[in-house]
């Protein structure tokens, strides 16, 4: 199959018409444009719209976060990139070609939500099965399924019947199968799902190793402190559409909640003052702490401290966690484009 | 190719290390002990009794064996999402279910060339005489396998697995009366029913065809035009079926 370089290729930043965001560029590995899916009920025939037109590309090397709650169409729009289902309007292009065609996935890893493997295989016996089916030759394949198996500290259990295996140790072996072609563009529904605090440091540790080696990386998860930790820029869906989209540190930036003024020696005077004006004023030790929530206030907080003499030790922005950011996006359906 | 050969080893892998496996082969070898036993009522035919009773068992369990594992075959890894992960690699979704239906083939015939050896080494050591005829016979059984095998794979690319056994075991009763089923439609003198014959007639497999069981028994050799005929007719029917199931699995969703 030729390589199609069509509408998404060509398209500019833009609102989509029908009131998803969208955002194009034309270096990217992955361009999903339009993407829509609708599924029928099978007695009653009304339909259900799962995705609905969400427009997004993802340039090289960058890791994505595609965040939602359950139902929102994270896992309907991850089917669609890998080709098990087909959109019922848009596109989807992986490197420039249809995700149906074979070739489009040679370099894509994807690991499902909650995997399941043959069980009636072992760890090392799954990745040579994937390996061939990679077209990895015999020996090339057994290498890098035992470095893989030890990267993901399954070295003692190689032998072992999938069917023995706890979910952390499936869903370390779903990270293997995933990795084993040395994907350029990697596809992880839940990746921290089943995992110990431990398993979870060692999955963002090897995510952030992957983005170090120049793999594009696209994450769908619940875990909103990790995604923080981990991703360069996040998608917030609902109700089958991606409200938001943006760099973490450009959507959390927009939200500061408040700072924190630290002075030494306020004068009570001026502590009444500013309580009497709504600001919450604490004693820390030797020093107090002024929170204002406005800016114009702040402005004119710190002038008034500057006439008195009031040495500021440090005035802190306190900016709202991802989750708080994602908890407002949905309450709201707000379109923050960024 | 390669990635075809990949999804049949693993689905023999995969079907050789279920249980029922070893319960049908240990029933077939109690099925040629069973034969051996009765023999002497035979009255002096017990070669025919032992080879013909012999290859039509080993033929029912392979038979079963296609279709009772086959019905489930492509479910169980859809329904365990193990599906997923295969499909998310470079490979077609015909190449898949072509896999999956090499697999069973080669797991069913490998049962029956094993029993079939197992009929042809007790007629050697008992009556001191090998019918090499069975040969043929096993050549026949194994194409017929090859239809079966595909008409399973096409059902189960679009049905459950109950519906899927059921389909192929009325399929296979019908195909293997398919040249009666003919006669007696057009014998009837209703134009519906002469109809629909004519049209089962053409549509199932004449598995018929693929019997010369009863031939070898009585020490006959299968006629090389009639094996020639029967090897492209299952060949071509197989193939059918599978691209029916190749451009039906291609549409499917996975939810």
């Amino acid at each position: 199959m030729k390589q199609r370089h069509g509408s998404i290729a060509n398209a500019r930043l833009g609102n989509d018409p029908r009131g998803g965001l969208r955002e194009i560029t034309p270096l990217s590995i992955l361009a999903l444009d339009s993407l829509t899916k609708v599924y029928r009920d099978p007695m009653t025939l009304k339909p259900f719209t799962a995705v609905d037109g969400v427009t997004l590309s993802l340039t090289r090397g960058e890791t994505f976060g595609l965040l939602g709650p359950n139902g929102a169409g994270k896992t309907t729009a991850i089917k669609m990139i890998l080709g098990l289902a087909n959109p019922t309007s848009g596109q989807v292009l992986l490197d420039g070609r249809d995700p149906r065609d074979p070739e489009a996935r040679r370099r894509l890893g994807y690991l499902p939500e909650n995997p399941c493997f043959y069980d009636h295989l072992t760890a090392l016996e799954y990745l040579d099965f994937v390996g061939e089916l990679f077209g990895i030759e015999r020996g090339a394949r057994k290498s890098r399924a035992g470095t893989l198996l030890e990267r993901l500290g399954l070295g003692a259990h190689v032998k072992k019947p999938l069917r023995k295996f706890s979910k952390g140790m499936t869903q370390r072996l779903g990270l293997a199968q995933a990795l084993l072609n040395q994907p350029t563009l990697l596809v992880l529904d839940e990746p921290m799902s089943g995992l110990d605090p431990i398993g979870r440091a060692e999955v963002k540790h090897l995510l952030r190793e992957e983005r170090a080696a120049g793999t594009t990386v696209l994450l769908s998860s619940h875990v909103l402190a990790e995604t923080e930790a981990i991703c360069d820029r996040v998608g917030i869906m609902k109700g089958g559409r991606l409200i938001e989209v943006g760099s973490v540190p450009g959507l959390l930036s927009s939200g500061v909640r408040e700072w924190e003024v630290a002075v030494e020696r306020l004068p009570e005077r001026l502590a009444a003052a500013f309580r009497g004006e709504g600001h919450r004023v604490d004693a820390v030790g030797s020093r107090w702490i002024v929170r204002v929530t406005e800016g114009d206030a702040l402005q004119d907080l710190l002038g008034r401290m500057n006439r008195e003499g009031v040495f500021v030790h440090a005035v802190e922005p306190r900016r709202q966690t991802l989750e708080e950011h994602f908890m407002r996006a949905l309450a709201g359906d707000g379109k923050v484009a960024s | 190719m390669r990635r075809v050969l990949a999804i049949a080893r693993n689905t023999v892998r995969e079907v050789v290390r279920e249980r029922m496996v070893l319960v049908l082969a240990l029933f077939g070898v109690a099925l040629v002990a069973a034969s051996q036993v009765f023999s002497p009522l035979a009255m002096g035919e017990g070669r025919k009794v032992v080879t013909d009773f012999g290859l039509a068992g080993a033929t029912v369990l392979a038979t079963m064996l296609a279709i009772f594992l086959g019905s489930s075959l492509l479910h169980k890894e859809v329904d365990r999402r193990t599906i997923y992960a295969v499909m998310s690699k470079p490979i077609r979704r015909s190449d898949f279910l072509l896999g999956k239906f090499a697999g069973l083939w080669a797991t069913t015939a490998l049962l029956l060339v094993g029993m079939t050896g197992i009929v042809l080494a007790v007629v050697t050591v008992v009556y001191q005489e090998t019918p090499w005829v069975v040969l043929g016979a096993l050549l026949l059984t194994l194409v017929e396998l090859a239809v079966v095998t595909a008409i399973v794979v096409l059902f189960s690319s679009f049905t459950t697995p109950a519906l899927t056994a059921f389909f192929t075991v009325a399929t296979v009763v019908a195909g293997n009366f398919a040249e009666d089923l003919h006669y007696f439609g057009g014998q009837g003198g209703s134009a519906i029913v002469a109809g629909v014959t004519e049209g089962a007639y053409w549509l199932l497999p004449h598995l018929a065809l693929f019997n010369a069981r009863g031939l070898v028994a009585h020490g006959i050799a299968v006629e090389p035009e009639r094996m020639a005929f029967a090897v492209a007719y299952g060949a071509l029917y197989a193939a059918a079926a599978l691209i029916a199931a190749g451009a039906i699995f291609e549409r499917r969703e996975f939810k």
